[in-house]
């Protein structure tokens, strides 16, 4: 019973993420196959991957931004990275934000790429706390599995 | 025909990204096939993180045939198994680019190239219009879909004729090889390596050719019946607007 409460709980966590536009069709593929295609696991590992990816280039990129005269290109490149990564795991928002950060870039604009820096901060966080619940959700509902069969 | 594993070599700096195709291409094989079973092949994937690694990887595969074979017909083995199908490698890249990767790829002048699928998130025709003119097989867009992965395995087919057509060639070889080796004549292996690498290519171009031919056949006997068509009704339409009666037009 508990289990199936918890898979509830997890159906309702990724159609609310994917109403409000956090994540795409692309994520929504990764989890198919996932079902599908025998590899348990699989989406709980890209996305780790991706969060410890993403964390790394936001870091690198506010080094950069802190530096006396900025290197747009450098810059520019990490966030294209970023951008990647984001739309390989199907992280739309993320994804997108990065596409205005890019606009910064290409500006070099120093004051339009911190700002967009924080957009892109904030929004990681927020979709990573989302993905963190959704990885302890599966975690519980695998504890359960076993028992029941 | 055994379904015979595609060796895809990934190359991509992205971690994420490497995993995601990794995935796909596992998927593909396993879930894709369902109905044909029997034809699709599974993916073996070796990934790497860039150019230079891919390259040090096909460079071994080619100093191992090239120095080892001739002593050692295990390590021949050995290299044959490494051997890549096809590449598929992200534009994007410090350092080495797709771009620098494929070209670096179509210098190693083998008697048999190794196909290269280029991908990018960007869709710039210029780059597109580049890597093809360079000899990509194909440009596919990221994040890769699952027919993407199909396209992919058309690719790598494209070299697939070789097994199919002249796959009893290559078997002969590969046993002929093999006594060669037990013999220790080196010299008759390497030029039997050779033969087979060029009746590989033969057929290749046979096949293509015959594909392109017989497709532009089609198209041209389609335009033809068409052009046909429409100088039939003109004629029709001009009798009947002179009111003839339609017996005339049998007369005529």
């Amino acid at each position: 019973m508990a289990a199936a409460a918890l898979r509830d709980q997890l159906t309702a966590l990724l159609s609310s993420m994917f109403s409000q536009g956090l994540v795409d069709e692309q994520f929504q593929q990764l989890q198919m196959l996932q079902d599908e295609g025998g590899t348990p696991g699989f989406v709980s590992e890209v996305v780790t991957l991706f969060c410890d990816d993403a964390d790394r280039i936001i870091n690198e990129i506010a080094t950069l931004l802190e530096q006396p005269v900025v290197n747009f290109d450098k810059v520019d490149a990490y966030v294209h990275q970023l951008k990647g990564s984001s739309a390989s795991v199907g992280a739309q928002k993320v994804k997108f934000t990065c596409m205005q950060f890019r606009q910064f870039c290409q500006d070099k604009s120093r004051d339009g790429c911190l700002m967009a820096l924080a957009v892109v901060r904030n929004d990681f966080y927020d979709l990573r706390n989302k993905f963190q619940t959704m990885l302890q959700l599966e975690q519980q509902i695998q504890a359960y599995d076993p028992k029941q069969q | 025909m055994g379904a015979e594993a595609v060796r895809v070599l990934v190359v991509d700096d992205s971690p994420v990204d490497r995993r995601v195709v990794e995935l796909l291409l596992r998927a593909h094989c396993g879930g894709g096939g369902g109905a044909a079973a029997g034809e699709a092949a599974p993916f073996h994937v070796t990934a790497v993180d860039s150019g230079k690694k891919a390259m040090e990887l096909l460079g071994r595969r080619r100093g191992d045939r090239d120095h080892l074979t001739p002593s050692s017909p295990a390590a021949a083995a050995a290299a044959n198994d490494q051997a890549i199908d096809i590449v598929l490698t992200d534009y994007c890249m410090p350092e080495m680019t797709g771009y620098d990767l494929l070209k670096a790829i179509k210098a190693l002048g083998s008697p048999n190239p190794i196909p290269v699928v280029v991908m990018s998130s960007e869709n710039e025709p210029q780059r597109i219009s580049r890597c093809l003119t360079a000899g990509a097989e194909d440009f596919i867009l990221k994040p890769l879909k699952m027919n993407d992965v199909q396209r992919l395995r058309k690719c790598s087919g494209a070299t697939r004729p070789k097994s199919a057509v002249a796959g009893d060639d290559d078997r002969c070889c590969n046993t002929a090889k093999k006594a060669a080796a037990a013999a220790a004549a080196t010299p008759e292996q390497q030029q039997q390596q050779q033969r087979s690498s060029h009746l590989a290519g033969l057929a290749m171009v046979m096949n293509a050719s015959s594909f392109e031919v017989s497709h532009y056949f089609q198209l041209i006997f389609k335009l033809i019946l068409l052009a046909y068509a429409v100088l039939c009704l003109s004629q029709l339409l001009h009798r009947w607007s002179n009111g003839s009666s339609l017996l005339s037009l049998w007369c005529a």
